[in-house]
């Protein structure tokens, strides 16, 4: 979005490149940055950011719901991922230890499944039940289309930090194959966060064909 | 008849792997008893009626037949000195009893407390006491050193079940990493040579030369048997290895090798030893030649790993030895996957090319050594006793003044090309050192060394240590 030259590579190991452990990462240069919000520092620090345009009051609004992505979304899909049972077991821990061979891959995708399940443990998610998982997720996405509206952005009609995350999430539940498509029909129900996934889809993702080849999302699902 | 005791000698220290018998040893024997028996003993023709070994426990009977048969075939009392000698020797070597002692009697002797009606007039019995080993034994250690303590608890039990069994374990608990190892020997009864070892293994290291560290988690299963005059060892190992790096400004070049990996290899070594040392040589060379083939039992590393060592020795005038030293090995990784940082080869240091940093020569990013896949390093070196030999005979003898020359050369291999080109690369940009210093002997397995070097040869980004050089390790170059 802020139109700075980027090649992706994905990397059975990313996991354990990465510095803090956590994905996605960038490589500049001589530096790795983690996480979006240091990325977003760093490119801020570069000169380009997406927020300039905001006052403080928007930009606290923005954190806030950025939080909420955080919390909910992200949550959610650890949650479903991980806790329920069939999903992890039909297509979680498949995908998770596909690289490695026999036992490793045993180990690697239990011990993943043991970690988050831990941390569902601390937050208090371990006691939810898919349905309520379900409701939450409805009720951050009711949250988000009601701040969307008819706008094309979260913030007047430039993209901003929020606009990718939301993007990031909502695309990858789109785009995922899981056991029951309960969760993808829960964000299809608010059209104009459909609307809103296809028309960035379409700005950034659709004429990177034409161009260069270099950008991986191109090869990679599609909400078409 | 009078009774004759032949009691043993001091008891020899046990040494690490040569526990073969010394002829050395042979000679003090007869000298001892020459003088004072010398007419009445030594035309004597004996026959050994019984050997009989008491003290047992829990060993099993069958496992010693073997070690002391031979006692039996001796004709006179010398040669049933020197042969009871061996057989101690060789129930020593067991590692299951903590003394053995010889006692040489007449069969009709009174030791037993009755005659025995087959008891010939030239007749021996020869027994050995023996003193079995405890059933466990443990060791607690605290270690301090680089910014960590940890704690190492040692269990053994030597003997398991009564046929020289051995398992250990040993468990170190740090502020920073825990590590343990279990491991179980098992010799085979009547050939202690040819044994199995069953290990399983957490270790961790920490590399600074490449910024990396690595934890490993292994099974192996080792078979080790002689064969005509060579001894062999067949591996099959299987470590889940985890990667990572040391520091948050580890280059990104070894940043991509972080992660969990599963090797699962077969190794086979072949060794030759004919010196008469392991620390100080004087004569005599160490043939031994590795190789590795991992990703045909499973696992995600998939190479062919060979690697040779070579070392030859020779007596000069006035003491000094010459020795000449030859290494080398070469990485093939197999199925188009980059070898892993953890499997190459690495060149440096004290204990091979000195007058460079610990394994910091070759292909590197950021200050960061990646290791080579193909290498080769030679060291020439001249030894010889302190000069004016101080404390000779005692503590003096366990150094020696050294003057050395060292090369050699690590790089990686583009395998399109012939092998002509590979040798090509390998002779040229040769990094090179030569110097003196002082060496101290450890035991017998390993030494220190203080050197004063000055290296040649140098390629940019190779880290030198040129002056003077502390080396502490097993295996030297």
């Amino acid at each position: 979005m802020c139109n700075l030259p980027v090649h992706v590579s994905c990397r059975s190991n990313a996991e354990y490149m990465s510095p803090s452990g956590k994905v996605p990462f960038v490589h500049v240069g001589n530096q790795v940055v983690s996480e979006l919000g240091p990325i977003v520092q760093f490119t801020k620090a570069k000169g380009h950011s997406l927020s300039d345009g905001l006052d403080d009051v928007q930009r606290a609004e923005m954190k806030a719901y950025m939080e909420l992505v955080n919390n909910m979304l992200l949550t959610a899909e650890l949650y479903i991922q991980w806790c329920d049972d069939t999903t992890a077991t039909e297509i979680s821990r498949p995908r998770y230890s596909s690289p490695y061979s026999w036992p490793l891959n045993q180990i690697l995708a239990y011990q993943k499944q043991w970690e988050v399940r831990r941390k569902m443990n601390a937050i208090g998610w371990a006691g939810k039940s898919l349905e309520q998982v379900y409701e939450d997720v409805s009720q951050c996405c009711q949250a988000l289309s009601q701040r969307l509206g008819t706008q094309p952005y979260f913030f007047n009609k430039q993209p901003t930090e929020l606009d990718a995350l939301v993007f990031g999430h909502l695309f990858t539940i789109l785009t995922t194959r899981l056991t029951s498509d309960e969760l993808g029909e829960k964000i299809k129900s608010y059209s104009n966060l459909l609307a809103f996934c296809r028309r960035i889809e379409q700005s950034y993702f659709e004429d990177s064909q034409a161009g260069s080849s270099s950008r991986g999302y191109s090869k990679g699902p599609s909400l078409f | 008849m009078g009774t004759v005791h032949a009691r043993s000698m001091d008891p020899l220290p046990m040494h690490g792997r040569d526990m073969g018998v010394h002829p050395d040893d042979m000679i003090e024997v007869q000298e001892a008893e020459h003088e004072t028996k010398q007419e009445v003993l030594e035309n004597k023709d004996v026959v050994v009626q019984h050997v009989n070994i008491e003290g047992l426990g829990r060993t099993k009977e069958d496992l010693l037949g073997y070690e002391i048969s031979e006692v039996f075939d001796a004709k006179n009392l010398i040669d049933v000195m020197k042969k009871s000698h061996i057989a101690r020797q060789k129930l020593l070597r067991l590692g299951i009893f903590k003394e053995v002692e010889v006692v040489i009697d007449t069969s009709d002797g009174t030791v037993c407390a009755h005659k025995r009606a087959d008891a010939l007039p030239n007749g021996l019995d020869v027994t050995f006491e023996v003193t079995e080993m405890k059933r466990l034994t443990g060791s607690y250690n605290t270690m301090v050193g680089n910014n960590e303590g940890s704690m190492v608890l040692g269990v053994k039990l030597p003997n398991v079940f009564g046929r020289a069994e051995k398992l250990t374990f040993q468990f170190s608990y740090g502020t920073k990493e825990t590590s343990y190892g279990l491991s179980f020997f098992k010799p085979q009864p009547g050939n202690f040579e040819r044994n199995l070892t069953l290990n399983l293994y957490k270790v961790t290291g920490q590399f600074p030369w490449s910024s990396l560290k690595e934890t490993d988690r292994g099974v192996s299963t080792e078979l080790n048997f002689p064969l005509w005059r060579t001894n062999h060892t067949l591996k099959w190992e299987g470590v889940w290895r985890e990667l990572g790096c040391l520091a948050r400004s580890a280059s990104f070049a070894v940043r991509e090798e972080s992660g969990h990996t599963l090797k699962s290899a077969l190794s086979h070594t072949m060794s030759i030893d004919n010196r008469n040392s392991a620390i100080f040589p004087k004569k005599g060379a160490l043939l031994r030649i590795n190789q590795e083939l991992a990703g045909y039992t499973g696992g995600d590393a998939s190479f062919l790993k060979e690697d040779f060592e070579l070392q030859v020795n020779r007596r000069l005038v006035w003491d000094s030895v010459l020795s000449a030293s030859l290494w080398g090995g070469c990485l093939l990784p197999i199925g188009g996957r980059p070898s892993s940082i953890a499997d190459r080869f690495y060149l440096g240091g004290p204990t091979s090319v000195r007058g460079f940093g610990m394994y910091s020569i070759g292909p590197q990013s950021e200050g960061d050594y990646l290791g080579g896949e193909a290498y080769w390093a030679g060291g020439l070196h001249l030894y010889t006793p302190l000069p004016f030999r101080p404390g000779r005979g005692g503590f003096g003898d366990l150094f020696r003044t050294h003057f050395f020359l060292n090369a050699g050369n690590l790089c990686n291999l583009n395998y399109g090309e012939g092998p002509r080109a590979h040798l090509q690369r390998l002779a040229e940009c040769v990094r090179w050192s030569y110097g003196a210093g002082i060496v101290l002997r450890l035991g017998n397995i390993a030494r220190l060394e203080l050197n004063y070097c000055i290296p040649m040869g140098v390629q940019s980004g190779d880290r030198i240590c040129d002056g003077v050089q502390f080396g502490a390790g097993i295996r030297f170059l």
